[in-house]
């Protein structure tokens, strides 16, 4: 048997220690850091030289004039100005409009779809538990939408929803073009992705209740409802909290079904939390106010994530 | 035995030739005459005529000067066959056979194209020697001094031949800055007026908008309160024999994060602009005061405007608030709208007949004015029986800058400079797909420019349309009073916020005053931000402002 020394325990683990920095910490630091601080850094063209281009035998390559051919070298000097801004793009963000816009959208998104994923996704668990024909088949084509890229799912919603012309025309609703529906589009398609990853949690969950359990609460109880009340209901409540969780967690990162359905828009009707975040950043070079966004963000996801922990953890004692 | 080998052997070399006559028929773009023209041969076959002398000294046959290097070009992505981005998957195989060098297309979403550039800039890691921008992004490129002026590539004679001369002032100002160039000749951007010449030329429709509106319709109409009027009068009309549904007035593209604010800055300008001799204090000025960087967004000129947009939004499909541009022109196409305005694409697109079903009733004109303008010296409207055009350069006039970063400025010149000339620019112009669209001089009919109808023609357009539709664009890029262009740093998050608010009054979530009043403020703090007395030493350099 092989006895490691602490030391050889050490260089086994600097792989990963190396990639919890370079890829978690380091980023997380940084970002904390431009969010304090007003970011001026660029590359600046200090001189250009024009030097011959050698062929493989180190002699210049002549152009048809006589003359040698020639590349540019360029110089370059990196100016780097961090100014200490204190808490100023935090603040500018508590006075900003969008952002107020953002939250709201963001927290209804969250509200509405997680919400409605969770009751439909119990529904169906519970419609799968029973014995349905072709329920293997069914169950396989329901959870076919969890695979689909985010992305993908956008633009295909985007033909259903397609006003004129699209599937959906009959209904004379106008899902992409009315500020309140563009919102609801956005739920739907959430809901359709998301439903089937909560029907097959809670569907392996209703799964693994002994039924020996179930028995005897049927034989103490008369009624269906208190099996449910006593037995179903408390036996899953840990699963339904770590559902609603990683739910949560991913919803309020809200941003490839708005990126390609809406855009944020009717004007920032659909515009989510990370999805401003983002344009603030990659496409308005922000990245100190980006960084503060996301912090935000950040300390409100722990917030409610210590919350369900904490209630995790009294389920469990 | 004998007989046999020397068959074998002479089916050998027939073979051997034949693979390598098929060999140089799939890899040859281009083919050198003894009279020293030269055919460039795109990939569908379509053939650019050129000559030696207009490719520049440094080509030739059997010369090979850019032998061993690469260049790489950033580009907004549509496709290989999509706006933009496709010419230069058209132009690749042939340069590359002229330079000997190699081309990398770097494609990026329109909407990420920004800020990768400046990411490459800031950072100046060179990854792009070549970098297809909209002329919105100057201000941001000068003030970083990002770009490599090109008078010295130009001046050389080595490189295809063109010249800032075939472009309209309107269109020279959005590659130069000063007077400097940094600019290559691409794309040029401004949008007119498209509509149904059978429709509104119709006698029983003529009669019937007499006798519902009281007076004669003009076609094309001169005036937006025409247009509104004509829009009315078709909109929920079945006037087109295409199908069996109602029809509408006018379509847009109004998209959030899209390109739909451009609507309104063309169709405001006629407003919200007070004409002048010169760019003063209150004249030609659209943006912002040009003596302190007040924002001029939200003057009576342009709230009027946005209101007036809204009420011809009614004339069109509801879903257009959700449109691209894609969509929009879709509908104009398939005759669903008699009026559309936009760039010079749907020109050209009228003509593709897999898309088009107004291939040669396809109208050009001239972007209506307003029949009364904003007079900012004297915070009064004014009212004019005889409006005067407003020219506008709006979009992004998508052109080739080389970086500051380049290692191989000359080879990513010589790329953009074969797509600058001439031929190659009329191969753009002619073919919607391309998203190039026309505005040099000899794009324009004989004799205010040097084509002939017979050249669009040969390319495949319907003679009816030719006329109307460079006249359309002779008219706009040498109007007397243009569109000021937006070029200061950080024009994108001013287009941004605009954008959005746009959005928002066209979807009736804010009205036209308080979207505006929103814009204007943001933009205060913008400015402040980026730092006022720069940003409006920047501004003034642009529009043109001597104090």
């Amino acid at each position: 048997m092989i006895r490691w020394t602490k030391p050889v325990k050490f260089v086994f683990l600097l792989p990963a220690v190396f990639w919890v920095l370079a890829f978690t910490v380091f980023p997380l630091g940084y970002s904390l850091y431009i969010s304090f601080h007003d970011v001026d850094r660029k590359v600046v063209v200090t001189g250009r030289e024009k030097v011959p281009v050698l062929n493989e035998a180190g002699e210049p390559v002549l152009k048809k004039s006589g003359e040698p051919r020639t590349k540019t070298v360029v110089h370059r000097e990196l100016q780097t100005n961090f100014t200490w801004n204190g808490f100023a793009s935090f603040i500018r963000a508590f006075g900003d409009e969008e952002v107020g816009s953002a939250v709201k959208v963001t927290a209804i998104f969250v509200f509405t779809a997680v919400t409605l994923e969770i009751v439909l996704g119990f529904l169906l668990a519970f419609l799968f538990h029973r014995y349905i024909f072709g329920r293997a088949v069914l169950r396989t084509i329901m959870i076919l939408p969890i695979f689909a890229t985010p992305i993908a799912v956008g633009y295909l919603f985007f033909t259903v929803f397609y006003e004129i012309g699209g599937p959906l025309e009959f209904m004379g609703i106008p899902w992409l073009s009315q500020p309140d529906w563009a919102l609801v589009s956005v739920i739907i398609v959430d809901i359709w992705q998301w439903t089937p990853f909560c029907f097959l949690v809670f569907l392996a969950a209703l799964q693994s209740i002994p039924d020996d359990l179930v028995e005897c609460a049927r034989l103490d109880s008369g009624s269906a409802w208190d099996l449910w009340r006593i037995v179903v209901i408390p036996m899953m409540q840990p699963v339904i909290i770590i559902v609603l969780l990683l739910r949560l967690a991913e919803a309020v990162k809200l941003f490839d079904i708005i990126a390609t359905l809406t855009k944020g828009g009717p004007g920032i009707a659909t515009q989510s939390y990370s999805y401003l975040a983002f344009t603030r950043g990659f496409k308005l070079n922000d990245f100190g106010y980006a960084s503060a966004m996301a912090y935000l963000l950040l300390i409100v996801v722990m917030i409610v994530v210590t919350l369900f922990f904490r209630r995790l953890r009294q389920t469990y004692a | 035995m004998k007989a046999l080998r020397a068959g074998l052997i002479s089916a050998g070399v027939a073979l051997a030739a034949l693979t390598a006559a098929n060999a140089e028929a799939q890899d040859g773009h281009v083919t050198w005459h003894d009279d020293g023209s030269v055919d460039l041969i795109m990939e569908d076959g379509a053939v650019i005529k050129t000559s030696q002398e207009e490719l520049g000294s440094l080509f030739g046959p059997g010369e090979k000067p850019f032998e061993g290097t690469t260049i790489t070009v950033l580009t907004l992505d549509s496709g290989p066959r999509g706006g933009i981005s496709g010419p230069i998957f058209s132009f690749r195989p042939i340069w590359e056979e002229l330079s000997g060098g190699k081309l990398e297309i770097a494609l990026t979403p329109i909407t990420d194209l920004y800020a990768k550039m400046m990411l490459d800039l800031r950072q100046g890691t060179g990854l792009y020697d070549g970098i297809i921008v909209g002329a919105f992004f100057y201000g941001d490129l000068v003030a970083g001094d990002y770009m490599l002026p090109i008078e010295e590539f130009m001046e050389s004679g080595e490189h295809p031949q063109w010249t800032y001369d075939s472009m309209p002032d309107s269109l020279k100002t959005l590659h130069t800055w000063g007077d400097t160039g940094y600019g290559v000749l691409n794309d040029a951007d401004g949008q007119v007026l498209y509509y149904r010449r059978d429709v509104l030329n119709d006698p029983e429709h003529q009669a019937a908008f007499k006798a519902e509106k009281g007076y004669d319709m003009p076609v094309p109409p001169k005036t937006w309160q025409q247009l509104l009027d004509i829009s009315q009068y078709f909109d929920g009309k079945n006037w087109d024999a295409n199908d069996d549904e109602p029809d509408s007035g006018t379509v847009l593209h109004l998209k959030v994060g899209e390109q739909g604010h451009y609507h309104f800055q063309s169709l405001s300008a006629s407003f919200a602009m007070t004409p002048g001799e010169a760019v003063t204090q209150y004249h030609n000025v659209y943006w912002f005061d040009p003596t302190n960087m007040t924002p001029l967004i939200d003057s009576p000129g342009h709230v009027a405007a946005l209101e007036f947009l809204q009420e011809l939004h009614k004339t069109g499909p509801e879903a257009q608030v959700g449109w691209s541009l894609g969509e929009a022109w879709d509908y104009f196409l398939r005759g669903k709208s008699v009026f559309v305005f936009s760039w010079g694409d749907v020109g050209s697109l009228c003509q593709d007949e897999s898309r088009s079903k107004i291939k040669g009733i396809c109208g050009s004109a001239l972007m209506p004015s307003s029949d009364k303008y904003w007079d900012h010296e004297n915070g009064a409207w004014v009212e004019t029986d005889d409006p005067q055009p407003v020219g506008n350069t709006t979009g992004g006039s998508w052109h080739g800058v080389i970086s500051a970063f380049s290692e191989n400025p000359d080879a990513a010149y010589s790329f953009l400079s074969l797509m600058a000339i001439k031929p190659s620019s009329n191969w753009g112009a002619y073919h919607g797909w391309t998203g190039v669209d026309p505005g040099y001089y000899y794009q324009f009919l004989e004799p205010l420019g040097e084509a002939k109808i017979e050249d669009y023609v040969a390319a495949g357009w319907h003679a009816d349309d030719v006329a109307e539709y460079t006249q359309a664009y002779y008219d706009n890029f040498t109007a007397p009073t243009i569109l000021t262009y937006l070029r200061i740093e950080g024009a994108p998050e001013y287009w941004d916020i605009m954008d959005k608010n746009l959005s928002a009054a066209m979807s009736d979530q804010k009205t036209a005053a308080e979207a505006l009043s929103d814009t204007a403020a943001t933009w205060e703090e913008i400015t402040d931000r980026l730092g006022r007395d720069k940003i409006l030493k920047q501004y003034q350099e642009a529009i043109g402002y001597g104090g």
